[in-house]
């Protein structure tokens, strides 16, 4: 049996109490103190805060498929995007009359492009359960579909890479057109309301950052249960000697395929958390430049690690939002040099070089059907 | 070891958190500077932060505003839309600006709009936008679509007698309503739907052969045709280098643009494209005594005697030069009073014209039509009589025909069907 | 005055059969060529041509060419020797009138509309002057005006033509004139079949004018000579999308052949790769700039001396940063991605820093401007080179992997870099070199990338994703395979374009991309052997 000990570690354990620390004093300080005080959190910090974490929460998934199966994914962007597209349809949907032409079933970019009636693929999105059930669902079909022909053909390496590559890019140009029915360039924006509260309400933000840190501890004890659990030993093993693995009799694709799915779930629900946060999603952020920065994240924490992969994208992200306010001009040398940096000096990221060894824990050898099962 | 990480951990948590200090108390007046710097859009945005730097610098030099020298903060959303917002946050809650310049296409604007009417701050956005929006916490600097694409339309069909058009953009929501705009025009004004042909690309295409080869079988069929072309910046260069190596001339197929200036012509040998057109409210070759001072002033600040100016500068002197006169005659930057104050503000242009703000946030202008000479600059060939009133609704698209924008009583509102009387 | 203008206003004086007016006063409509009043000035322009003086000859001339001018200081009309000023020449009297630079004149404005009208009087004036080419082009002009005006000019000059080519032009364009405006029912029937025998675009456009707006007769010939041209044209269609594609192919085959050297070869994940394109094109930018100021006789063959220097100076630039932060990650090629991205952020912003964020002015060399047309398939000149340099960078390449013996140790040592060394040779060099010959090749892309696109610090970032695609599809390692995935990917794109669209055609090819690595997951040409597991 894996015990709570081994669930999650010390780092694990300070990572939570961190998070923990956050879901409850952020939302206090803002809410509780006057502006005046001096231990007031502005909501901008709560914002920033929140899209920090979603991030995290992206780049933990991210490192889930990289730093423990070795797939490493260059389109992981797609699922966060997808994710957030779903939450931003229902989102859109919830503006009802209030939008600028007053059209109580079509959003605002549709009644300005002629569009008469809803699109099917809308349909549903007015209602909370089946939007949430959309964000994990899209994300998760469209990996499963993806990571079952691939791993059944054994794409492996670089080749993966670039189709997962190809995969993001092919979705950014289709949710460009505006024909496809998502806003084209614009995207979905203009949000008003979440449950009946007011997204722009300090309220709502403050329960979105909760939300946001209990999604994340979650993704995080998830991610960290899948890892030491005899699937994470499989996993491992595929990641480091996959033709091995397979001649000893083990499923690698479906191995892969699972993990590949539930990572891009948890990459959905990031997104998800993060277009009511943002207020705007729009196919940017299928961009392959994004996800080529959220590998930079993980790489930078730590690669095989969860924590250092949420530590990555905070710092590198929180390292941006500095530099760009603080040295517009020249904060590019700064990243690019960072980056270098860190590959040179720092070849396991922040945390791996801190935490020397690697933890694995050594449970009893399964057979192979267990750990099937343990796959489906 | 684990304790050492977990501690480094909560650590880097601290650092994340202090790097965003507290505001520091305040005897200047800040102004934002929210334009890209890199990425993308830096190609056309790190001008305008330049020319902001410089009418600021400007003011500075008349003695500040209400006794108080103005303070530029300039940070770099990097053509990201998300940080745009994130950008624009930070400069209103953390650096407590009095008004923000910056913003170029459409997404960036509808990124930040959120952000601005939250908080209640102002946003001057100078370059030419598809319209349908007025929004009170934005000045709408650039051209309405009545400011720019349909006066083309009008110049080539009387003055070259175009019957057939190609409406070719980038497939994103200028070109879309634009091209929408000037369908419904065209088709009043008695074109044929077979003498129109609407094609989109998308952002940074590169290769135009075969559409440049599809405009020039389509303008063989008998009748004069032009292009009214709405494509994206980057776009714009190889596109003209293939609109030029296969030969067609603007006495054949003039092309009208709507995104292309002096910036952009900069970048291209434009012997070529000779005579090709674009429609814009402001030309570096108009003469006048304040454009020459301005180009004097602009090339004496970027230290470059060649650098060229171009309509959204123009569009930020303009919105400056009104939002100080503003704060004057409010006696205080407080947005509420300043938007106040903006009503009616009267401002010259560049072109020899006064521009007036109007009480739906946008600004009359004239419109001029230039042709592409080859040294990169514009000879205007047509110039509207009076300065056009921008219309933020459209009349030539349903729905946006009902609405009204106007921010004073008794509308008090950016699109109503009704006054609100609050 | 010049000699050529004397003769040019001789023959305007026969063409246009204008009485004798050598003292009649032009300063009226020549302070109508300089005014704002458009009208008054295409009125003004007939009036000089018809005085047929010499000093409106020339003139007209100056218009044309953008050389007229009012003098800000005494509001005279002069004539410059260049666009910019220069010597300056009094246009009512012929008389020298001092010098003077583009800022103390007001140049006379031309628009569309004139620009034609002068080109037809132009036109008529040059028929029987200067070389053939200039002859055709008079030619030319006219079929595209189709000024009434010209076509006894033109009966006159197709009479004492010799030479066959021009005169077949002359022929074409005078029916094109005789088809558009009223005449002899059988005349203008005969002219229909005259023009359709040109076959082309142009043809056919004034074809179908002439089919909407002619008795019928006429219509019924013009519009059988249009259908077929069309039938012509639909055949050729096809033919024309595959030398797009193959274009298109060329144009990612230089982009994307030095990473399939530092990646397939090597394997750098090299996102740095685009930056080294864009050096090179900026390497272009500088020369050109050079030249124009420096060298202005150079300036038409300003891409000779770039190609050598782009790559040189893009290879220093790859063997510094190979030995700088590459050679440490050999054998861990994901942090390579990390790392030559933040290079490639690094370089971006340097070009941003010292060249400015706008794009630079790369021109195109006259032997690069045009289009060319081979049996009514028409290719641009810069298309056509940028595929020819494609061809001889790709031989050369494969020259030097195959049949030198740097090429040969390069294999040896990124097949096995133990054995390699122990044999002798120097594993470190070759990585150096290897580096610098992938990024050099990426530089002189950048030459050839130059004089289709943008240069701006975005350049190599619009094609690296695309060239990832082509060394992917093509098979990592394989030099044929990328040529292979190049013009597949290019032909395939070109053929889709025009049925699904720019946008839809790319979406499919990149699915296509997806699912073929499904069927072949290593790409076309699939290295074999053990050390493809590793």
């Amino acid at each position: 049996m894996v015990t709570r000990r081994l669930l999650v570690g010390w780092t694990g354990i300070a990572f939570l109490a961190v998070v923990v620390a956050l879901a409850v004093l952020v939302p206090a300080l803002n809410l509780g103190l006057p502006p005046s005080s001096r231990f007031h959190v502005p909501t901008h910090i709560v914002v920033l805060l929140g899209k920090w974490l979603c991030y995290a929460l992206l780049a933990i998934s991210l490192d889930l498929v990289w730093g423990y199966c070795g797939i490493l994914s260059l389109g992981h962007g797609a699922f966060f995007a997808l994710g957030g597209y779903a939450m931003g349809m229902y989102l859109m949907r919830q503006i009802g009359t209030r939008g600028v032409y007053g059209n109580p079933l079509l959003p605002d970019f549709m009644v300005f492009l002629n569009w008469k009636e809803l699109p099917w693929y809308w349909y549903g999105f007015d209602q909370f359960w089946f939007a949430a059930l959309m964000v994990m669902l899209v994300p998760g079909a469209l990996a499963f579909l993806f990571g079952w022909f691939a791993f059944r053909s054994r794409v492996t390496g670089v080749y993966l890479s670039i189709i997962t590559q190809a995969l993001t890019y092919a979705l950014l140009l289709a949710f460009f057109r505006n024909d496809m029915g998502f806003g084209g360039n614009n995207g979905l924006t203009d949000f008003r309301e979440i449950l009946g509260w007011g997204v722009r309400e300090p309220g709502t933000r403050a329960a979105l950052f909760v939300a946001t840190c209990v999604a994340l501890a979650g993704g995080f004890v998830a991610a960290r249960a899948m890892v030491v659990s005899r699937l994470g030993l499989v996993l491992v093993a595929v990641r480091d000697a996959e033709s091995r693995t397979r001649f000893l009799g083990w499923r690698v694709d479906r191995f892969k395929v699972f993990v590949f799915t539930a990572s891009a779930v948890m990459a959905g629900i990031a997104g998800a958390l993060y277009v009511p946060q943002v207020g705007i999603i729009n196919p940017s952020e299928f961009a392959p430049t994004n996800s080529i920065e959220a590998v930079i994240w993980v790489a930078v924490g730590g690669r095989g690690t969860l924590v250092g992969a949420a530590l990555g994208a905070v710092l590198v992200n929180g390292f941006k939002t500095w530099l760009t306010g603080a040295f517009p001009e020249v904060w590019l040398f700064a990243l690019g040099a960072l980056f270098v940096a860190v590959t040179l000096f720092l070849p396991k990221g922040i945390l791996g070089t801190l935490g020397g060894r690697r933890r694995r824990p050594v449970p009893p050898t399964p057979t192979p059907a267990e750990s099937r099962a343990a796959a489906e | 070891m684990n304790m050492k990480t977990a501690s480094a951990f909560a650590g880097a948590a601290l650092a994340a958190a202090a790097m965003i200090g507290p505001a520091v108390a305040q005897d200047t007046i800040k102004v934002g500077i929210l334009h890209s710097l890199s990425g993308t859009m830096a190609i056309s945005e790190t001008t305008l932060k330049d020319v902001m730097l410089m009418l600021i610098e400007e003011q500075n030099k008349k003695g500040g505003l209400l006794g108080k020298k103005l303070e530029a903060v300039v940070v770099d959303p990097a053509s990201n839309w998300p940080l745009f917002a994130e950008k624009a946050r930070e400069l209103i809650s953390q650096q407590k600006v009095a008004a923000v310049f910056g913003c170029w296409t459409s997404v960036s604007r509808k990124s930040v709009l959120p952000v601005f009417e939250e908080l209640n701050s102002l946003l001057f956005y100078p370059v030419q936008y598809e319209g349908e929006e007025s929004s009170r916490n934005v000045f709408y600097t650039g051209a309405a679509p009545n400011q720019q694409a349909i006066p083309a339309v009008d110049y080539l069909a009387s003055e070259e007698k175009v019957v057939r058009w190609v409406l070719a953009g980038t497939d994103y929501v200028y070109p879309r309503t634009t091209n929408k705009i000037l369908e419904a025009y065209l088709k009043s004004k008695g074109v044929k739907p077979e003498d129109i042909m609407i094609n989109y690309t998308p952002f940074g295409h590169s290769d135009w052969q075969s559409i440049v080869a599809e405009i020039k079988k389509f303008g063989s069929a008998g009748k004069k045709t032009a292009v009214v072309s709405t494509i994206n910046g980057d776009a714009n260069v190889p596109f003209y280098k293939e609109l030029g190596n296969q030969g067609i001339k603007a006495t054949d197929i003039p092309v009208v643009a709507f995104s292309v200036g002096e910036e952009e012509l900069a970048g291209i040998d434009t012997k070529p494209l000779l005579g090709h057109l674009a429609a814009w409210n402001y030309f570096m070759s108009v003469k006048d005594p304040v454009n020459d001072a301005f180009i004097k002033q602009w090339q004496a600040f970027i230290k470059n005697p060649k650098r060229v100016t171009n309509d959204p500068m123009e569009a930020h002197y303009i919105g400056f030069t009104m939002w100080t006169q503003a704060v004057l005659q409010a006696g205080t930057t407080d947005v509420n009073a300043v938007r106040q104050a903006m009503y009616g503000q009267k401002a010259k242009n560049l072109t020899g014209g006064i521009s007036v703000m109007g009480v739906n946030h946008h600004i009359s202008k004239p419109v001029l039509i230039g042709e592409i000479k080859g040294d990169g600059q514009f000879n205007t060939v047509w110039k509207t009589k009076d300065l056009v009133p921008g219309a933020a609704w459209s009349p030539y698209i349903p729905e946006s025909a009902k609405l009204t924008a106007d921010w004073t009583y008794p509308w008090v509102c950016g699109g109503c069907e009704k006054p609100k009387y609050n | 005055m010049s000699p050529t203008l004397r003769r040019i206003a001789l023959v305007l004086l026969l063409a246009l059969g204008a009485p004798a007016a050598w003292a009649q006063d032009l300063a009226a409509p020549l302070q109508a060529l300089v005014g704002d009043d458009l009208a008054a000035k295409g009125e003004a322009m007939e009036a000089l041509a018809r005085t047929g003086d010499p000093r409106a000859a020339a003139a007209l001339q100056a218009l044309g060419d953008g050389r007229l001018f009012q003098r800000k200081s005494d509001r005279k009309v002069v004539i410059a020797a260049t666009t910019r000023g220069g010597a300056l020449t009094d246009a009512a009297t012929g008389a020298a009138a001092g010098s003077a630079t583009a800022a103390d004149l007001d140049e006379a404005n031309l628009n569309n509309r004139l620009r034609r009208q002068l080109s037809g009087l132009l036109g008529s004036l040059t028929l029987t002057l200067g070389d053939a080419a200039t002859r055709i082009a008079a030619a030319e002009s006219i079929f595209k005006t189709r000024d009434a005006a010209a076509l006894a000019p033109l009966t006159a000059a197709i009479a004492a033509e010799k030479d066959a080519r021009v005169r077949r032009a002359m022929e074409t364009a005078r029916a094109a004139v005789v088809l558009v405006t009223d005449g002899a029912e059988a005349e203008r029937i005969a002219a229909a079949a005259t023009v359709g025998a040109r076959g082309d675009r142009d043809a056919l456009g004034l074809l179908l004018q002439a089919a909407n707006a002619s008795p019928p007769a006429v219509a019924a010939a013009a519009r059988e000579a249009a259908a077929t041209i069309q039938r012509r044209l639909v055949m050729l269609d096809a033919a024309q999308n595959v030398s797009y594609g193959i274009s298109l192919g060329a144009v990612l085959l230089l982009a994307a052949v030095g990473l399939a050297i530092t990646f397939g070869v090597m394997g750098v994940i090299n996102m740095a790769h685009g930056e080294m394109v864009m050096l090179g094109a900026y390497t272009t930018f500088v020369i050109q700039d050079w030249c124009r100021t420096a060298a202005p006789q150079l300036l038409d063959h300003s891409l000779f001396l770039a190609i050598p220097l782009a790559f040189l100076f893009t290879a220093a630039v790859g063997v510094l940063l190979e030995r700088s932060v590459i050679r440490w990650l050999y054998g861990r090629p994901l942090e390579t991605l990390l790392a030559t991205w933040g290079l490639s952020l690094v370089i971006q912003q340097a070009v941003r820093s010292v060249f400015g964020p706008t794009n630079r002015e790369v021109s195109n060399p006259t032997w690069m401007s045009g289009q060319v047309d081979v049996y009514g398939l028409t290719l641009t000149w810069s298309r056509l080179w940028i595929i020819v340099f494609a061809a001889i960078v790709f031989v050369v390449l494969l020259f030097v992997l195959k049949r030198t013996a740097f090429g040969l140790q390069m294999r040896a040592v990124t097949q096995n870099r133990a054995m390699a060394s122990s044999m002798g040779i120097r594993t470190h060099r070759v990585d150096a070199l290897t580096f610098a010959l992938g990024s050099g090749v990426a530089g002189i892309a950048g030459v050839a990338l130059s004089q289709i696109d943008n240069v701006s610090p975005n350049l190599g970032q619009s094609y690296i994703i695309d060239s990832f695609m082509v060394v992917v599809f093509g098979g990592v390692g394989n030099l044929w395979g990328t040529l292979a995935g190049a013009l597949t990917l290019g032909i395939a794109n070109k053929l889709l374009e025009p049925m699904a669209g720019a946008v839809l055609g790319k979406i499919a090819i990149l699915v296509f991309i997806i699912l073929f690595i499904q069927r072949r997951p290593r790409g076309l040409f699939a290295l074999r052997g053990r050390a493809v597991e590793a």
